[in-house]
């Protein structure tokens, strides 16, 4: 039987830009066409239509903060209105950092007369270095392995030998971009519609052995020599922290598709180079002369804490 | 009990089995479609050699 590989990658890929362009065109509110920053200190909100004068030059209307600090609220200096009302600039009187997501709550929006309901909209720098900071910071910087501590199971079982780390660190990181992809669709489009996100976790663990379990089948008959290399790693991937880990972490900050993609790619690829830098460690290590009780996993523990203290030179970097 | 809990708790039941029901017949016919042909003969001669190593 002849596969007819091509159609069903086309067909696929389809499917990948019709998912992100629905991501990227999700907006909060019905009326509210754009959000972003603007300078230093300013928030451009454009409206779909012209909004009421006085309402919008009402500065109770707005309460904004930083995402992750809901609580502090930002000091509002001057709104102002554009001359087809359409747009509205929010001045602040200290400048924004503008790294971090902020929030803005539009209260009771009015429109020739009309109410149209309270807006909350998350404001965010949209560009590639943004989704290149979070690639590279998931990557790198916050290293899953080394810096948070997660996935050491498969890590310590898989590094003994360069060539299982590689093949488990690409194995790992194909899974790990499917399995996110999917949750960050099924959460936004269907968990949180029906206010069903306390069932989050069960959902994300279905989602991951769904998807190690599709690459289960598919390789075994596209790539049989493939299949046989990676072995039983392949299932090991579901019982792997960092999985479950970057699922969880896109619900919590409400990543869109993009910057999940870029998680996700960042969290994998990271777990690629923590792996090979520890399986060449490792190599060596089985010539070098050891004290006996330390043979074995207990040198790699020393040897991964080493790492990871060469990795804390990373904190506190930022890109861009 | 609130009426709300419980229709979010059947909404909840509703909505998890339909996604597993979608996702379990994605893989059965994905299982069917990639499906391996073993040859039954290469389980009979293993089974009939030694088999120590």
């Amino acid at each position: 039987m002849k596969i007819p590989g091509r159609k069903y990658l086309f067909l696929g890929i389809l499917v990948i830009i019709a998912i992100f362009f629905i991501g990227g065109c999700k907006s909060e509110h019905r009326f509210v066409k754009k959000t972003s920053f603007q300078g230093a200190d300013k928030i451009v909100i454009e409206f779909a239509g012209p909004v009421d004068k006085t309402w919008a030059e009402n500065q109770s209307n707005y309460t904004v903060c930083e995402k992750p600090d809901p609580d502090i609220r930002l000091k509002l200096q001057q709104v102002t209105v554009s001359g087809d009302k359409k747009s509205v600039a929010l001045t602040f009187a200290d400048p924004l950092n503008k790294s971090r997501p902020h929030v803005v709550t539009v209260n009771n929006i009015s429109s020739e007369g009309k109410s149209l309901g309270t807006a909350i909209l998350n404001v965010k720098k949209f560009y590639l270095g943004y989704l290149f900071s979070i690639l590279i910071g998931a990557m790198i910087i916050n290293n899953f392995v080394f810096t948070k501590y997660l996935g050491l199971c498969v890590f310590f079982g898989t590094s003994q030998k360069k060539s299982t780390a590689v093949g488990m660190g690409i194995t790992f990181t194909l899974v790990i971009v499917v399995s996110a992809m999917m949750s960050w669709f099924i959460y936004q489009f269907v968990l949180q519609p029906y206010r069903l996100d306390f069932l989050q976790i069960v959902v994300f663990i279905g989602l991951v052995s769904l998807s190690v379990q599709a690459v289960d089948t598919v390789l075994r008959k596209v790539n049989p020599l493939l299949f046989k290399a990676f072995g039983v790693y392949l299932v090991l991937v579901i019982a792997n922290c960092i999985i479950i880990a970057v699922p969880l972490i896109l619900a919590d900050n409400e990543y869109n598709a993009w910057e999940s993609l870029m998680l996700s790619l960042g969290a994998g690829l990271g777990f690629l180079i923590a792996l090979f830098l520890m399986s060449s460690v490792r190599e060596r290590l089985e010539l070098a002369n050891v004290p006996p009780t330390y043979r074995g996993l207990p040198i790699a523990f020393v040897v991964a804490g080493l790492f990871a203290l060469a990795f804390l030179g990373f904190s506190g970097m930022s890109i861009f | 009990m609130d009426p709300v809990l419980i229709k979010l708790a059947i909404g909840g039941v509703a909505v998890l089995g339909c996604i597993g029901l979608f996702f379990g017949i994605g893989l059965a016919l994905a299982a069917h479609k990639f499906a391996v042909e073993a040859n039954p003969k290469v389980e009979e001669v293993l089974e009939v050699l030694a088999g120590a190593q």
